[in-house]
């Protein structure tokens, strides 16, 4: 049967078995052999079920008897097919089920594949989100270092401009008291040594309060305490106060070759920009402390140009240069390779938001052993 | 869908009875089975569990000679009504010709007769089928209850539908079931006639067509 509702034929009804089965009995019960058959032929009637001829029976000693044959035949098939049309609609519906089961398997799996690409999604997105919270809170703290150096540098700065002011200004009246000495005292060998003396003193002295005024100019300078958050900045200037810097924090051991050229001011952030000079002059110095092979011949390049429009900034050393294996984390915050408590690992961290922030770019050039070339580039229409 | 067969001259049409369980839908069959006359009638197929519950359907073709030779045969089903066997429904349901649906009118079945209604829909939907172009008759059965929701009520409230007016039935007293099964052979000789042209070809006009399939017992049929 094709389907439970197809017209049954007989041999959808009867097996081939069944159907000998069947004719041995009837015969048995009829007093000639009685025959039942797929074929139509002589002498026969038609067996009926459900208004579709099954079959036709033939044999039988009388009409009467063929007939009553024929009837029974019919009367078993309504059993028959009662039980195949139930077995055949069970088995269409189970295999619909079974089809719809598949099918909702399937869409299942569907869903289930689209909520895991969700998650996996979502989990980047939480990634990329927690990123971003550690990025701000390391400005926040580099921000809020930057300005309680700013404040200190204030303070000192403040503190320490007034008495350097009178200091500076008596040791000019010094001088000229001492020029005034040397007329009134008498001329003999001695005196004059002690007065030369007492002058190339107070000349020292001199050079001495002009040298921590400039610290104290350079600090304001890096604090930006005088400036606006945003303002014009003369790169070269800040190059020159975090050169003096690093100097004073390296005891003026640093052999650094300046090669400034001429640069338009841009507008940026300088506590910002010379955080991130000092930062690369740090990094340099180090390195030229840690190279052991090259014990005096290390320097420190720092040039500045225009290019177009774009200002070029190079810090160069020829010290140890960063090992290949560190080269991909250097801009990771808080990398560092540095002893503990030596180095927060935030320089290049901080250099490159810096410059980014100003719309530029930061490269690193690096072989172990020769040394390190940072370059930046600031847009002069930048920030 | 009707299933025409061009080589043996045979046009098989399917009637299911559908509705809520315990509506009367194989007392529907088995008063037809004994009422009806037609020009051919076969045996009552009746597949029931021992409560008497239907488990797959129950089947009863009768059948029809046009003067064509064309041998068409209609074959009556039922459904089962209870709701886990809503795949057999769907198989039986699968490529009807017309519908009776027989509705419960005791009040406490309304609820029900609507679930059951929403099936068919649905059902009808899933095999391809659409409510309002089949044939189809609403019965409401049980008439013979006390208590049922009076007539006017529900004749009220399908008013609007394509399906009125309801036909009052109580199938187990053999009232309203022959009306049903001819108001639905009349509206399935619309649907089919176009398509088979039934008078020209075959001989067989609406008249032919109705009292044909559903000739009773005794009395002769006034005309639809």
């Amino acid at each position: 049967m094709r389907t439970f509702e197809d017209d049954p034929t007989l041999q959808d009804l009867l097996s081939e078995d069944q159907l000998q089965r069947l004719n041995r009995l009837l015969s048995a019960l009829c007093r000639e052999p009685v025959s039942l058959s797929g074929q139509r032929a002589a002498a026969s009637v038609p067996v009926e079920f459900n208004l579709e001829t099954v079959g036709w029976l033939y044999g039988g000693s009388s009409p009467a008897e063929q007939q009553a044959s024929a009837e029974l035949v019919s009367f078993l098939m309504m059993f028959v097919a009662k039980y195949r049309l139930a077995a055949n609609l069970h088995h269409d519906t189970t295999e619909a089920s079974y089809a719809e089961l598949q099918r909702q398997n399937e869409a299942l799996k569907a869903s289930e594949a689209r909520y895991r690409e969700l998650s996996e999604h979502l989990q980047q997105k939480v990634d990329e989100q927690v990123n971003v919270i550690r990025q701000t809170q390391q400005e926040l703290f580099e921000s809020a270092r930057l300005r309680s150096v700013g404040q200190l540098a204030a303070g000192v700065a403040h503190e320490i401009n007034n008495p350097i002011g009178f200091i500076n200004s008596n040791l000019g009246v010094a001088r000229d008291y001492v020029k005034e000495l040397k007329d009134i005292v008498a001329s003999t060998e001695a005196n004059r040594d002690l007065l030369q003396d007492f002058q190339d003193l107070i000349a020292e002295s001199i050079d001495g309060t002009r040298r921590i005024a400039e610290i104290v100019a350079d600090l304001k300078t890096f604090s930006s305490i005088d400036q606006a958050d945003s303002s014009l900045c003369n790169i070269n200037e800040l190059l020159k106060s975090a050169i003096h810097l690093a100097q004073t924090e390296y005891s003026h051991s640093l052999q650094i070759i300046e090669r400034l050229n001429e640069l338009p001011p841009i507008s940026g952030h300088p506590s910002r920009l010379s955080q991130t000079f000092f930062n690369l002059l740090d990094n340099a110095a180090q390195a030229l402390r840690d190279d052991e092979d090259s014990e005096s011949g290390g320097r420190i390049l720092v040039q500045s140009q225009l290019e177009g429009d774009t200002i070029r900034i190079v810090i160069q050393d020829n010290g140890c240069g960063i090992p290949e294996a560190s080269r991909p984390r250097i801009f990771d915050a808080f990398f560092t390779t540095r002893p503990v408590g030596s180095g927060t690992g935030l320089g290049l961290t901080v250099a490159r938001d810096t410059v980014r922030a100003h719309h530029g770019n930061v490269t690193i050039n690096s072989r172990t052993g020769t040394g390190t070339r940072v370059t930046l580039t600031l847009p002069v229409k930048g920030a | 869908m009707p299933d025409f067969h061009a080589d043996e001259n045979k046009l098989t049409l399917k009637v299911v009875f559908y509705g809520p369980a315990l509506s009367g839908k194989t007392t529907n069959l088995m008063q037809l089975h004994s009422l009806l006359n037609p020009e051919r009638k076969g045996e009552l197929m009746v597949l029931e569990t021992r409560d008497d519950r239907t488990l797959f359907f129950d089947m009863l073709p009768i059948g029809l000679r046009g003067g064509s030779g064309l041998d068409l045969r209609l074959k009556l089903y039922t459904v089962p009504g209870q709701v886990q066997h809503d795949s057999t429904r769907k198989a039986v349901l699968s490529r009807a010709d017309g519908v009776v649906f027989v509705a419960d009118s005791q009040p406490s079945q309304q609820d029900n007769n609507a679930t059951a209604f929403g099936n068919l829909e649905e059902n009808l939907e899933k095999v391809g089928l659409d409510i309002d172009t089949l044939p189809m008759v609403v019965q409401f059965n049980k008439r013979d209850i006390p208590g049922v929701v009076d007539e006017q009520t529900l004749q009220q409230r399908w008013a609007p539908t394509p399906w009125a007016p309801l036909i009052m039935a109580s199938a187990i007293q053999g009232t309203g079931v022959i009306e049903s099964f001819r108001t639905l052979l009349d509206r399935l000789y619309t649907a089919i006639e176009g398509e088979f042209s039934l008078e020209r070809e075959h001989r067989i006009d609406r008249q032919t067509f109705i009292n044909g399939l559903s000739a009773s017992h005794g009395a002769q049929h006034a005309n639809v």
